[in-house]
């Protein structure tokens, strides 16, 4: 059974190369914002973009993650993923995880849409005849055509979208992580896709979802997470949450200053 | 908690064992590197052939050797260095350049490694056929001891895989580490016996080549390549080299692997 547990996770990015006179202006103006001082010897100037998140995904969770840019969103599905590994605090992940972030991984605009299929099957963890099986699929829903045996520098924008979705959503995965950009394309893939979506959720244990689209979360996901400056504000039912940060932008656009 | 050693330790052990991806990439990476040519690959191994023909030639005058000896020594000995180099240099780039993979799925850093070296290695593959031709013009004859480059190469591959790895990892933090490889090798290829032999150097500086791990890189595939066995000495070199090398890498890697992502 697929699961998720993050235990008290602190996620610091830190600052390489910024020059020390900086530093100390850097940290003096952000002051109670992201910008600090690790706590370690090195004093080095650290983002941090995930503060103490503690909260676990079971099977049957299908989670939209909402806020705004910078909250936190990409960086929470990154660790979901196994690839930030926490310096502070637990994260355990049992089951396969896919990740659909931007395109499929390992995507090289040189190599021809089918050597790239198999690449990034390969990379997902898919076996040459698994992959070889779902070629036919994959080039049918992407609409590729002959396109499949010419390299992916020679695609449309849209195409490229379509071959990196039909290869990343071609895996039956236990734990699936998607970042925006799904409703990319024109409408008529957007739905296309949004059923593609839907049957793949379905055969997946655990989703999650980080989209500004309110739509798209109300009609993949069954709880959301309110992500707010690195911080989980608020954990439940999609419509309450996604009230919830309906009040909150509009708060901000409140007290943000506007140029007149 | 699974301790951190015991991550480091999955990640090279899966990471070797995926030879199906790395050598995809590998592949992938070289026939891109030369679409639309020719001869492809093979342009690196004919200016390695005028290369090593027009020295051998004269350089054998300068030290007034056989070139028929003096030739196939070059040869070898630059095919390796050549595959020795690269695979070191480009190794310190390589989590660099795949930054965006490393940050869209979790994949053993190892097999990056491994899909370097492989590369590297293919490269090297075409260089051979340089090898065959002045076997034949050089009367070179496989013997048993030929048979000794296997556990060689093995050996070989071994110690170039904790240096790779350690490379890449601490380029990745210290962006400057790769290019003082690259300034080190440079000139490390003029102290190591390659374009000369051991023979010519007398006194003190030849003790010290047994001191140089590059040399005993080199000579452990060299010599069974030229019908001879390595000195006792040369295994030694290797085996010792890697028993530390890797263990200081564990070290390290345990230390310091999850923090790639973030050094990036």
């Amino acid at each position: 059974m697929a699961s998720i547990t993050l235990d008290d996770v602190v996620i610091d990015f830190p600052l390489y190369g910024v020059r020390p006179g900086l530093r100390s202006t850097l940290v003096r103006r952000a002051a109670g914002g992201f910008l600090q001082r690790s706590d370690d010897a090195d004093q080095l100037i650290v983002v941090r973009a995930l503060d103490h998140v503690t909260v676990k995904l079971r099977h049957g969770d299908f989670v939209g993650l909402v806020g705004h840019n910078g909250a936190g969103k990409s960086t929470l599905l990154r660790v979901l993923a196994g690839i930030y590994e926490p310096i502070l605090g637990r994260c355990e992940i049992v089951g396969g995880v896919s990740p659909l972030f931007n395109g499929a991984p390992g995507l090289h605009p040189d190599d021809t849409g089918y050597e790239n299929i198999i690449t990034c099957g390969l990379l997902l963890g898919m076996t040459r005849d698994e992959i070889e099986r779902k070629i036919p699929d994959i080039g049918t829903f992407a609409e590729l055509g002959d396109f499949l045996s010419l390299p992916v520098r020679t695609y449309s924008a849209g195409m490229v979208l379509r071959i990196g979705f039909a290869i990343a959503t071609a895996i039956d995965p236990d734990i699936l992580l998607l970042d925006e950009g799904i409703s990319a394309g024109d409408a008529r893939f957007a739905l296309h896709a949004r059923e593609r979506m839907k049957a793949l959720i379905s055969r997946s244990s655990v989703m999650v979802l980080a989209s500004h689209s309110d739509d798209l979360i109300r009609a993949m996901c069954n709880r959301a997470i309110l992500l707010d400056r690195g911080k989980i504000v608020a954990d439940g039912r999609v419509d309450d949450i996604l009230a919830q940060h309906q009040s909150m932008s509009t708060d901000a656009d409140k007290t943000s200053p506007k140029i007149s | 908690m699974v301790p951190q050693y015991a991550i480091a330790v999955n990640d090279i052990a899966t990471g070797v064992a995926s030879y199906r991806i790395w050598g995809r990439l590998g592949w992938r990476e070289i026939q891109r590197r030369y679409r639309r040519t020719t001869i492809g690959p093979f342009w690196g191994a004919t200016s390695l052939a005028i290369f090593t023909v027009i020295l051998g030639l004269v350089w054998a005058q300068l030290w007034k050797q056989d070139p028929k000896i003096y030739m196939p020594y070059v040869t070898v000995g630059m095919i390796l260095w050549i595959w020795l180099n690269t695979s070191l240099t480009e190794a310190g780039g390589e989590f660099i350049l795949n930054e965006a993979l490393i940050k869209q799925l979790r994949i053993p850093y190892t097999l990056l490694i491994c899909t370097v070296v492989w590369r590297n290695s293919i490269v090297l593959g075409h260089n051979f056929l340089i090898y065959v031709l002045v076997c034949i013009y050089a009367g070179i004859i496989p013997t048993w001891n030929t048979l000794l480059l296997i556990p060689g190469a093995v050996l070989l591959c071994v110690n170039v895989l904790w240096i790779a790895l350690s490379l890449a990892l601490l380029s990745s933090r210290y962006r400057d580490i790769q290019w003082i490889v690259g300034s080190i090798l440079q000139i490390a290829m003029f102290v190591t016996p390659i374009l000369w032999d051991r023979e010519r150097l007398s006194g003190p500086l030849n003790a010290l080549i047994d001191y140089n791990p590059l040399y005993h890189y080199i000579e452990v595939v060299r010599a069974p390549l030229m019908g001879r066995a390595p000195e006792p000495w040369t295994w030694i070199v290797l085996i010792a080299v890697a028993i530390a090398g890797w263990a200081m890498t564990l070290y390290l890697f345990s230390r310091f692997r999850r923090r790639i992502p973030y050094w990036l």
